[in-house]
């Protein structure tokens, strides 16, 4: 089935709620060279591009999603944005559900935007709005 | 920081990508796609070489504001585009990977900023569009 309009809308939710520890905020830190001190300790928040990772159970269902047929390797991360209604802590079980909002033709690929809603308890941390472009088979 | 004005430059900040950076970063994140990573994967894609994971980069281009703020979360909007890849050599060197920014609007009545970033790696902007709002 090709990619189109028609998959505006779908829903891909994470199957469970992603554990927020201090050590794994650490260790993203640590990673991206961070040696802030609001990244460490039972306080810790997340670094601001920490979100990302907790969206990705959502989008390997949207990756995983046989209708849509989208292939890893033929996916290019266009652009990316988070806004936060508050930063993500050490302790949070962050809920996300991953939705199309987008889908158009440009230059042979599809551009699929995504907006991935990352809540604690019900109440909304932050929306992490992705464009990724999809080649088709003879791109 | 109450003497923020438009024009405000803040520190820069020069970051260093060798290989090891993108593995420890694959870990960190769970992105192990093998063009981050293996130079047969990333010339069977005809990429021009291993690449950093673009939120790594996109990581490394929010310092600069999360620096400067001294409390990331005062960060409240952060956006990018991924407008040219880095491509990191297996070697000693890596790439260097220079990151600045300014203050490009101040809201006194939300007691915003918004601070326009600015990436380049082998003397290309790789980011579009980085912007970041922060709380003052």
């Amino acid at each position: 089935m090709p990619i189109d309009e028609s998959m505006v809308g779908r829903s891909y939710p994470a199957p469970e709620p992603y554990q927020v520890g201090r050590e794994k905020i650490r260790e993203f830190a640590e990673a991206i060279g961070d040696d802030n001190p609001a990244y460490r300790g039972d306080d810790a928040i997340a670094p601001p591009t920490f979100a990302f990772m907790l969206g990705s159970r959502a989008l390997e269902s949207l990756l995983g999603d046989p209708e849509l047929g989208l292939r890893l390797d033929r996916i290019v991360h266009g652009a990316q944005k988070f806004s936060y209604t508050r930063p993500i802590k050490a302790g949070d079980a962050i809920d996300a559900v991953s939705t199309i909002t987008t889908v158009r033709k440009a230059a042979g690929v599809d551009v699929i935007m995504y907006d991935t809603v990352l809540t604690a308890g019900g109440e909304q941390v932050a929306v992490c709005t992705s464009t990724i472009s999809h080649a088709g088979e003879t791109a | 920081m109450s003497d923020v004005q438009v024009g405000t430059g803040l520190p820069p900040l020069t970051v260093t990508l060798r290989r090891a950076d993108l593995v420890r970063y694959a870990g960190a994140s769970g992105d192990f796609n093998p063009i981050h990573y293996s130079d047969r994967a990333a010339a069977a894609l005809g990429l021009p070489g291993v690449l950093a994971h673009g939120m790594l980069t996109m990581a490394l281009a929010a310092r600069v504001v999360t620096d400067w703020a001294g409390d990331p979360a005062r960060v409240i909007e952060y956006g990018v585009r991924f407008t040219k890849p880095v491509v990191v050599p297996d070697d000693d060197t890596g790439t260097d990977l220079q990151v600045s920014a300014k203050v490009v609007a101040v809201d006194n009545d939300n007691g915003t900023a918004e601070v326009d970033i600015t990436a380049e790696a082998a003397g290309q902007k790789v980011l579009g569009r980085a912007r970041a709002v922060v709380r003052l």
